[in-house]
């Protein structure tokens, strides 16, 4: 049984244009799973129907065995209650809050006591190594430390999946490195779901269990990085890859 | 010494003393008849003595001290309902899946474009005591206009445009993911909208509802037309009845009470300073995907029942209003045997005075737009491309009249130009010409915003090439910065040309006979001369219709940048 299942997924404009077709994928709880494909390739469209940011116009979308959206039975789960953690390219830190207040966001609209949310946040900012900066504001922070703060606010409602859109986009290469190393480490280290959406084949090579390859909105490929590099479908994913 | 005399060559060169004589030429304009109006009133004694009689005369009847206190009232009310009626518009227009959201935007914008006052003549055939429309329609007091709910309505269905334009672009601004983030951590979209848009708005609206408030307090029309009937009197109203006594103390009395009315204006434009600088939020950059839009459901239908009303109590019913009060041999009789287009060829053709006001509102709005557009080339070109010490200050000069309620402009420009200026002019009062440079001094920072954008978007490698290829200062300005900044200019020009038009606040204040304009002659016609005949709905439907048909050629030449 899949944990996330996205069952002949297509999305159709009001003008016609199609931006996402046939897509079949079905996601292991625990598995790091990367979308990868040049801009436009309808990648983030799919990221963002499985949030539930953009309804999908054909087939079926699950999570953990609950269909979220299906547009056939008149189905669709907005995202606030998709319990779906999301970090976007941006950040999207609430400039407004200081940082245990964004991380405590998701906790607060479940409606959890007060010292349960302190007592989780807390160890959530931990887990990203971000102890003792709770007063800080946004402005702030480095650019690093808040792609930090939005991790932590992804992960502190213990989603059922993980979706990162492009999260290393606007860091410097070391920063990159590092950040690579260390969201691999915290998904394996909470056993996450993890969905990543990237147009860096080498993100995707060096974090992933499976590596989903994409382009005008068709899945091309779909397999381990090791299977990819050694037998790529066609001249386009061989070429992409390298 | 050598490089001192490349120094001198430098500050005597064509340049130079081009954009001196226009940072003087602004300084004079825009910040003297302040000064001259302040000092007036305060060295009022025999022989120019300091004296606060004017402010003891003023304030001696009750009735300057209500007019105070009804414009604190008045401005606060039509901001809040401003406010209430602009904000959740701007979330429906720019975060749901209402309708028509595009067109919404401009056609919710227009009322910004047109004078209130033309609003205040409209409501008054619609919801005057003994003949408006609706009262007739719904029975005797369905609404009496004449009242303060009246001024408030009335200034509130003009005024909220600007909040939703604010509220608008900065909705546009936010980062959508912001709200996106919000949603992913269980927030309903109203919460989204309370935790997440609402603080992110606030700075911006703040700034804005300062603004309704500054711009309420400031208008003329609209009070003089249904507050004075009503014996409400504003600040403005009655600066202009104390200037009507016609008398030197009337004069000093009118004065004080500007510069009470400046110093309002200095209050709620520090505020906005204040908030606009906190207003640094840091927003982060990264591509933002076009934001997903909340779909209404089953409530689709009514938001857009709603709009659709909301707009047309607000700009339909008053248009429709004047259209057949224009039409209407008797006032609010709504028979077919009443229909005539007497009113229109009485208006338009058989009343010289008409004539002689569009002829002088375009040379006078002509002329000023043309000036400022000039002013604004060479400013801008001060601010945008060079380093010269004190540029910023420029920009606040040239922005300060138009913060200055038109009132106190005019009084100023009456008490600075109708000696001889600074001992260079002839008199100017009673001239076109005063009126004329109240008007590019009020709009100036229009043009100037156009032109200073324009610059900021071209690069200088562009005129630098002109000027390795040969060319001096002036020729690269003449051959390479005004064909770029052309399209840019003519928005400008627009932009100035269209409130000047029918300008009416200033003018009244400073118009004298032979000097009608379009707003003095609708004013004249509702007061006096054609009361209750319709007259004035005649000239208040063509203004409607230049305004709209000026913005819409200001969309095509700035494709769609400036207009609404």
């Amino acid at each position: 049984m899949s944990y996330v299942g996205f069952k002949k997924v297509g999305k159709v404009f009001p003008g016609g244009i199609r931006v996402v077709d046939q897509f079949n994928l079905e996601i292991s709880e625990g598995e790091f799973v990367s979308f990868l494909g040049p801009s436009g390739c309808g990648k983030t469209t799919s990221l963002r129907m499985l949030a539930g940011l953009e309804k999908n116009t054909e087939g079926v979308i699950s999570i953990a065995g609950d269909i979220v959206s299906d547009p056939e039975r008149h189905i669709f789960v907005p995202p606030e209650k998709r319990r779906v953690g999301m970090v976007f390219q941006s950040y999207a830190v609430w400039p407004h809050m200081n940082v245990f207040e964004n991380v405590a966001y998701p906790l607060k609209m479940a409606n959890r006591p007060k010292d349960e949310i302190r007592d989780r946040v807390l160890k959530m900012l931990a887990v990203v190594e971000m102890q003792g900066l709770e007063e800080r504001k946004p402005s702030q922070l480095s650019g690093g430390q808040q792609q930090r703060v939005a991790l932590a606010r992804g992960l502190v409602m213990q989603p059922r999946v993980l979706l990162l859109d492009e999260p290393l986009s606007n860091l410097d290469a070391k920063l990159r490195e590092k950040m690579r190393r260390d969201i691999r480490q915290i998904q394996q280290q909470l056993k996450l779901t993890v969905v990543y959406v990237t147009h860096d084949q080498i993100e995707a090579t060096t974090m992933s269990d499976r590596i989903v390859i994409m382009r005008g909105g068709k899945l091309i490929q779909v397999g381990t990085p090791t299977e990819i590099k050694a037998k790529p479908a066609d001249d386009f994913v061989a070429d992409f890859i390298r | 010494m050598n490089r001192f005399q490349q120094k001198c060559r430098q500050l005597l060169s064509g340049q130079s003393i081009i954009l001196v004589l226009a940072a003087v030429l602004l300084f004079a304009l825009c910040v003297v008849p302040f000064i001259e109006l302040f000092l007036k009133i305060i060295f009022s004694g025999v022989d120019g003595e300091f004296s606060l009689e004017p402010y003891r005369h003023a304030f001696a009847r009750h009735s300057a001290l209500i007019a105070v206190g009804n414009t604190l009232v008045l401005s606060t009310l039509v901001t809040l309902l401003s406010l209430i009626l602009a904000v959740p518009l701007a979330w429906l227009l720019s975060r749901t899946d209402l309708l028509g959201a595009k067109r919404w935007r401009s056609w919710l914008s227009i009322p910004f474009a047109i004078p209130p006052f033309i609003g205040a003549i409209a409501w008054i055939f619609l919801a005057n005591p003994s003949t408006g429309l609706l009262n007739k329609i719904f029975g005797g007091s369905f609404f009496n206009i004449y009242s303060f709910s009246g001024l408030v309505f009335v200034e509130s269905s003009f005024l909220y445009a600007f909040v939703l334009m604010t509220a608008l672009s900065s909705f546009d601004r936010i980062d959508s993911s912001l709200e996106e983030a919000a949603r992913l951590s269980g927030a309903p979209p109203w919460r989204v909208f309370c935790d997440v848009s609402l603080p992110l708005l606030r700075p911006a609206l703040s700034g804005a509802a300062l603004l309704v408030f500054l711009a309420t307090a400031a208008s003329f029309g609209v009070p003089a037309l249904i507050g004075s009937p009503a014996r409400i009197y504003l600040m403005t109203t009655q600066i202009y009845m104390f200037q009507k006594m016609g008398s030197i103390s009337g004069l000093l009395r009118a004065g004080a009470l500007s510069t009470c009315l400046m110093a309002v204006a200095f209050v709620v434009l520090t505020l906005v300073q204040y908030l606009t600088r906190k207003q640094s939020l840091q927003t982060v950059g990264g591509k933002t995907a076009r934001p997903s839009l909340i779909e209404l459901g089953k409530y689709r239908h009514f938001a857009f029942g709603g709009v659709t009303l909301f707009w047309i109590i607000t700009f339909i019913l008053p248009v429709l209003g004047i259209f057949v009060s224009s039409v209407s041999h008797v006032q609010g009789d709504l028979q077919w045997s009443n229909l005539t287009g007497q009113t229109w060829i009485r208006t338009l053709l058989q009343n010289e005075e008409t004539g002689r006001a569009f002829l002088n509102s375009f040379i006078l709005a002509g002329s000023a737009a043309t000036g400022a557009v000039l002013l604004s080339i060479l400013v801008g070109y001060i601010q945008v491309k060079t380093r010269l010490p004190g540029r910023g200050l420029l920009g606040s000069m040239a922005s300060l009249p138009y913060a200055t309620p038109g009132t106190v402009l005019a009084f100023a420009m009456i008490l600075s130009f109708s000696g001889s200026f600074l001992g260079i002019l002839p008199s100017l009062y009673n001239t076109l010409a005063l009126i004329a440079l109240a008007y590019l001094i009020k709009y100036l920072s229009f043009a100037m915003n156009t032109a200073k954008d324009a610059y900021a978007q071209i690069d200088d490698v562009l005129a630098e090439a002109a000027r390795v290829s040969g060319a001096n200062w002036t020729r690269t300005m003449l051959t390479i910065w005004l064909p770029l900044l052309a399209p840019a200019l003519a928005a400008g020009w627009f932009l100035v040309f269209m409130p000047a038009l029918s300008e009416l606040t200033m003018t009244i204040l400073l118009t004298g006979p032979g000097l009608e304009t379009i707003g003095t002659t609708i004013y004249q016609l509702q007061e006096y001369s054609d009361a209750g005949g319709g007259g004035a709905s005649v000239l208040s439907l063509v203004v409607v219709i230049l305004v709209v048909t000026i913005n819409l050629l200001v969309k095509w030449i700035s494709r769609g940048r400036y207009g609404l």
